[in-house]
């Protein structure tokens, strides 16, 4: 039942748009009407040797997306599809894959690898096409050499799509044996070489079992490193990057190889071309995360027991290493600080030693100073540059106590050189190393100041006055204020720097009115700098901030009145206006934090919001972004009053909920959502039937990034608490909801981290939901419409108990649960509590918590219940 | 793709801008002041307490309260409601008696609103005397229970409110008696305790009042609400330092039946303020002391620290156990002899404290059984031989170090004995030294 589609698909990459259009059309129409033998005349084609080359690669690129998107949602409707498709037409496609990758022509067969690389990853999990592996493996010992590559290469696509518990270890085995046999030096074709290598690179996943076995592991690492050593770069780049892969797949394992492969990096990261030099560096760098991790675990937890034992690998390799990382900071490139995305040896050699200074603390310093003072003044900008660089990269991680003598006497110098250094790349990093100074050194919890009166003032002055430098300077200059501001923000009643506030505010403005303030984001340096600024300035400075209001007001209002811009002009208007809002946020949240600046911006508050829904009809998301965080923060401070901007604003409040693409926008609006709750309180109620109306589609979309939902479920909390016994309405919707979330996140199968960091956050916002609804309720007639809802409510905290895998942020929302249902619920609840299997225990374990937010909820729910139970 | 290999890992260079990391910043810092708002209009909510006893249908068509965090406004409000008061008071028309306990409960509302609740401007008001004027006899359980409530609130403010009380401590005693209801006798109860933790002056005033024989007299029923909060308020009471409170409260007819009687039940929670009384009764008075360990006391105590793991009865379980081990030699010497069951009961409980995961825990058994090692060479045989002695010794080398120095003393008390003949102690040669030390 194939067609013939050679002519169709050519077309549709022909220049003439005529022809490219209707042949597309007839693509489509030939997919809707008929998707199996669509899907089969594609494999046909891209299997057909006599066919072009283009038309066999665009039958093959239409294949891979009728099997994938990007999109989870789309992704689960194509897998769904192929799986229902006619198992005939499967397996005739299959076969033609299978075919296309002994095919001579390099373009067909390495498209085919890739599809058949996602059906592998739609049908193994489903135990289907078992055979598939096996006809790979039978291909390996085949004659011509690009049949090998083709087999190798499908392998590598295989293991990055399907996950390593659906294939057998007898299957892994072979895959392994293959590929690494494929690696080995005797393998003559560097084409073969390369793709297995690649290959390796994927499957490191799968060989759990093998590299706890000595001599499997051995001959791998073995392969690996040999191949490091190839004359062909690309493979050595490849064997680097499956060794950065082990470095933290398989750091526990890692101890016999370290001393070898420290010798083979260095060499890589003194001699080899750039690509390899840069993963030899990343292969310490990972080490330096691996054993960063373990160390926190150490910190954190004091019974010590981390799963993995840590090696100090780096501690051991300390005398080498740091020597080997400050050579590569001599390798700078002439002008890697005005290109944002530059990256070279230099950059990841210094990133490298700041990782190294993190992980072993005060032991790197005696090894770095030497080099800082042989190099800071010298003639070659390169060696003072690389001086200062590694002066800045170590700054964090050894002790206060070890630097700030160092700082002390360092700081007078870099305030100089920032000043009189000839060179804009030292220039440069000097600005940068006064700001990590600021950022580790500087501030309320260290015990001895590095600023002090007599040279705070010189400080500002040479920071000021970097500010009219270079673009890429003044916004490191920028950077440095604004560590140096925050390192005040505790300070009362009176900052240090009072008395340069408005010459500060002065400066930041003018940078950002810059000709070049595009330049190396320096215009978006200046503007959060100054937000700083603003965010750790005292009361005695307030009049000063309040004269900000108008005039970024101003600002903001002239971006508005533009006219007519290109698309290029609107991108940056539009990021202008992003940086204004946020400062407006800053301001905004400032000033309404105390009652008699509160009182005095609140005669701009009309204007102000009357600007941002004027910038709401501007479509970026980053605007609307920043708009609705200053909105609520426009919100806290406006109180009931906000309701005048209610029937404008609702609009974009419901615009910024139905945003399920930019999904960073819809999180900030649900929460804006709690914090016009918050402010209007019960007057919010004739919007909450459209806000809950968008909040329970927002739940039910599988195309809303997850991370949205737990906020979501806390609001419903939020709108509950502001109209109370008015949820009543809600409660045949969000109930169910909750339920089945709170099933779902009371059992965790999976234990990695990142699963139980987001089960822990969707719990949390479940019960911060029933907590609103229930002390929103209290006190109401209306009460008993909870009562069918509290035994599932003590299932749920029963079952969390049960796993006992609870942060404390949960455990103290959850046992706060326990109260409120206590507490609205009375002697209804007090009986269904005292039969409830563990909440005796679980308010047992609360009270004796060592943390006093978790005590100090559980004492309160003691005491709800003890009055629910003695009625 | 295919050429293109592998997307090379690249991390953010160390060297960066300011710009990046000060947004997300900026954003992170929006969110926590959302939750923190979150938190602490729930925490209000929470602190709104409701009237369990009241189901007037009139407490519950309150209007939604409206929390507001300016302590200002809040403060403003508190004058009015006394303002409101006053007019209510002096009001004598219709419905004169509603609208006295609106006002009531209206001041109650506030007194319960937010982590800091407008005392002072209460007081500053002139809410007490109104308030004192609301507790006069003969009025309804209802005016009582708010006005109590009122007084509970304020009396758990600042050291100097709480002295504000002294006008209306004499009538909040009085309705403590047999004639008012319960409810208003448990809320006045609240309040006096919340005086007596105040400290030792305010205590001698109650004491001196005569609030000490009423409260007492709230231990003798089996009501678990009242009884809870009585022996709350007696241990704030009999707190000392003067010892005359708890020999008085020891005195009291039925007292210690109705400790025994209570310490035999299964509620936990009354249990544990019932053992606090009889923490500071055992640690002030010998009187109570000796009463007690004629009685039923230790075995029950042994018995609630053998079935119980609520950290929180524990605690003062093992605290009584320790002073009337430590506070009266007959117990040593009459009651814990070696060899009777009780003996072995003891040191078995006191072992699984020394196993438990609670500091405090280990700590007050080491100091229980330090006590204990201090009695006769038998005594010190006994704890050798048992489970404890290895416990010990591990505690020795591996416990935090106030846990540890009590530990050294049970094992230095374990050495001191009398000399024979050669002036070596024979019980260390005989029995405390073998060679797995």
């Amino acid at each position: 039942m194939a067609m013939e589609v050679t002519q169709v698909l050519l077309n549709a990459q022909s220049i003439d748009g005529n022809v490219r259009k209707h042949a597309e059309e007839s693509l489509k129409q030939f997919q809707e009407q008929n998707l199996p033998s669509f899907l089969l005349s594609l494999s046909g084609e891209l299997a057909n040797d006599e066919k072009p080359v283009d038309s066999r690669k665009l039958a093959g690129l239409i294949l891979k997306n009728a099997l994938d998107a990007k999109e989870q949602h789309r992704k689960l409707e194509l897998v769904q599809r192929w799986l229902s498709l006619d198992n005939n037409a499967k397996g005739q496609i299959k076969a033609c894959l299978l075919k296309t990758l002994a095919s001579p022509v390099p373009d067909a067969w390495s498209t085919a690898s890739q599809v058949i690389a996602k059906i592998a990853g739609i049908e193994l999990p489903q135990r289907q096409w078992p055979e598939l592996i096996g006809s790979l493996l039978s291909n390996i010992h085949q004659l011509p050499a690009h049949v090998k590559q083709a087999t190798l290469e499908t392998l590598g696509y295989l293991c990055e799509e399907v996950s390593p518990d659906v294939v057998d270890q007898d299957h892994v085995n072979k895959i392994l044996t293959a590929v690494v046999q494929g690696m080995n030096a005797s393998e003559g074709n560097n084409d073969v070489r390369l793709a297995a290598t690649r290959a390796l690179y994927n499957a490191l996943g799968f060989a759990q079992a093998n590299f706890s076995n000595d001599m499997e592991r051995d001959y791998i690492m073995r392969v690996v490193c040999e191949a490091t050593l190839c004359p062909e770069t690309k493979i050595r780049q490849a064997a680097y990057e499956c060794l950065v892969s082990i470095s933290s797949t398989y750091y526990e394992k890692l101890a016999p190889y370290i001393q070898d492969i420290f010798n083979i990096t260095a060499k890589a990261v003194r001699e080899d071309e750039e690509p390899v030099a840069l993963q030899a560096i990343e292969f310490w760098s990972s080490i330096c995360d691996e054993e960063i991790d373990i160390l926190e675990e150490y910190g954190g937890d004091f019974t010590g027991d981390s799963d993995i034992p840590c090696f100090y690998f780096i501690k051991q390799a300390l005398p080498a290493l740091v020597p080997m990382l400050l050579e590569t900071l001599l390798k700078q490139e002439e002008d890697q600080d005005q290109d944002e995305g530059a990256w070279n040896i230099a950059m990841a050699g210094g990133t490298c030693l700041g990782l190294v200074a993190r992980t072993v603390g005060d032991d790197i310093v005696q090894l770095v100073m030497q080099f800082i003072e042989d190099n800071i003044t010298k003639p070659d900008w390169r060696h003072r540059e690389a001086a200062t660089y590694a002066f800045g990269s170590i700054l964090e991680g050894p002790s206060p106590e070890k630097l700030t003598p160092l700082v002390n006497v360092a700081l007078n110098f870099m305030l100089t050189a920032l000043t009189n250094d000839p060179n804009n790349h030292v220039k440069d990093t000097t600005a940068w190393t006064l700001g990590r100074i600021f950022e580790f050194l500087h501030g309320s919890t260290l015990d001895t100041p590095i600023i002090t009166q007599a040279n705070c003032q010189q400080i500002v002055t040479v920071l000021l006055q970097s500010m009219k430098d270079v673009a890429n300077v003044a916004e490191k200059a920028c950077g440095a204020l604004y560590f140096l501001a925050q390192g005040y923000e505790d300070v009362t009643p009176s900052s240090p720097l009072t008395p340069y506030f408005q010459e500060i505010v002065q400066a930041l403005l003018t940078v950002t009115h810059r000709e070049d303030a595009g330049e190396s984001r320096l215009r978006t340096a200046a503007y959060e700098t100054l937000n700083e600024v603003v965010r750790c300035s005292t009361d005695e400075t307030s009049p000063m901030v309040l004269q900000l209001v108008p005039v970024i007001m101003t600002e903001l209002h002239n971006t508005l009145e533009g006219q007519k811009l290109s698309s290029d002009e609107r991108e940056k208007q539009g990021e202008l206006q992003g940086l204004l809002c946020g400062c407006l946020q800053v301001i905004i949240q400032k000033l309404g934090s105390s009652e008699p600046t509160k009182y005095v911006f609140m005669q701009y508050a009309d204007q102000i919001m009357g600007l941002f829904l004027r910038v709401f009809a501007c479509r970026s998301a980053t605007v609307h972004e920043e708009a609705m965080l200053a909105i609520g923060a426009l919100a806290y401070a406006t109180g009931p009053d906000f309701a005048k901007y209610m029937p404008e604003f609702y609009k974009y409040l419901e615009m910024g909920l139905q945003n399920f693409e930019e999904y960073q926008v819809c999180a900030v609006t649900v929460g804006v959502v709690g914090d016009i709750c918050r402010a209007l309180e019960d007057k919010i109620l004739p919007y909450c039937d459209g806000i809950m109306t968008q909040l329970l589609k927002d739940l039910s979309s599988n195309q809303l990034h997850r991370s949205v939902k737990p906020p979501i479920f806390s609001s419903f909390g939020d709108i509950a608490l502001a109209i109370g016994e008015n949820f009543e309405k809600y409660l045949i919707y969000a109930m169910p909801m909750l339920q089945s979330a709170a099933e779902l996140s009371a059992h965790t199968a999976v234990a990695d981290d990142e699963m139980t960091e987001y089960t822990n956050s969707l719990r949390n916002g479940i019960l911060e939901a029933y907590s609103g609804i229930l002390q929103g309720f209290k006190n109401s007639p209306k009460t008993q419409l909870l009562i069918p809802y509290a035994p599932h409510i003590l299932q749920f905290l029963d079952s969390m108990y049960m796993e006992k895998d609870m942060d404390d942020v949960v455990m103290k929302t959850a046992i706060g649960v326990l109260g409120d249902l206590a507490d609205t619920l009375g002697s209804n609840a007090g009986s269904l509590i005292q039969q409830s299997l563990s909440c005796k225990d679980f308010l047992n374990e609360c009270l004796s918590s060592d943390d006093h937010m978790i005590k100090e909820s559980a004492e309160w729910a003691k005491l709800a219940i003890s009055r629910a139970i003695s009625v | 793709m295919a050429e293109g290999g592998l997307t090379s890992h690249r991390r953010d260079p160390i060297k960066s801008s300011v710009g990046n990391v000060a947004a997300h910043r900026r954003r992170q810092n929006a969110v926590e002041v959302g939750k923190e708002r979150r938190e602490s209009l729930v925490r209000a909510k929470r602190l709104c307490r409701v009237s369990s006893s009241c189901d007037d249908s009139d407490v519950c068509i309150e209007n939604d309260m409206i929390i507001d965090e300016e302590q200002s406004i809040l403060e403003a409000q508190t004058s009015s409601a006394v303002e409101e008061l006053k007019s209510a008071v002096s009001f004598q028309g219709k419905g004169a008696m509603q609208k006295l306990v609106g006002a009531l409960r209206e001041m109650r509302r506030l007194l319960s609103k937010s982590e800091f609740p407008p005392v002072e401007a209460a007081i500053k008001a002139g809410a007490i005397p109104l308030l004192v004027q609301c507790l006069s006899f003969g009025s309804p359980d209802e005016q009582l229970l708010e006005a109590a409530w009122c007084l509970t609130n304020i009396a758990a403010g600042k050291p100097e409110e709480t002295k504000a009380l002294l006008p209306a401590l004499p009538l909040l005693i009085a309705h403590l008696g047999e004639k008012s209801s319960s409810p208003v006798a448990e809320q006045c109860a609240w309040a006096l305790g919340n005086v007596a933790g105040e400290g030792e002056e305010l205590r001698s005033v109650l004491l001196c009042q005569g609030a000490l024989p009423p409260l007492a007299r709230m231990m003798l029923p089996n009501k678990g609400s009242t009884v809870r909060t009585a022996a709350w308020a007696l241990s704030n009471l009999i707190k000392g330092p003067d010892h005359k409170a708890a020999t008085e409260l020891i005195r009291v007819d039925g007292v210690v039946d109705a400790i025994l009687r209570h310490l035999r039940k299964a509620d936990e929670e009354l249990a544990t303020e019932v053992a606090w009384v009889v923490v500071y009764l055992s640690a002030l008075s010998n009187v109570a002391t000796s009463m007690l360990v004629k009685s039923d006391a230790i075995q029950l105590l042994v018995q609630r620290l053998a079935s119980s793991n609520s950290l929180q009865l524990l605690i003062p379980v093992l605290r009584s156990l320790g002073n009337v081990i430590a506070g009266d030699s007959h117990t040593i010497v009459a009651v814990l002899l070696p060899g009777c069951e009780i003996t072995d009961n003891v040191i078995e409980v006191l072992v699984k404290c020394l196993k438990s995961e609670h500091r405090v825990l280990k700590k007050e058994a080491a100091w229980v059984l330090s006590n204990i090692a201090a009695g006769s060479v038998e005594h010190k045989q006994l704890i050798y031989s048992s489970e404890a002695a290895p416990i010990l010794l591990r505690l020795l080398s591996t416990a935090p170090f106030d846990i540890r120095k009590e530990v050294a003393y049970v094992l230095g008390n374990l050495c001191v004995a009398p000399t024979e003949g050669d002036g070596k102690p024979n019980l260390i040669s005989e029995h405390l030294v073998s060679p797995c030390w």
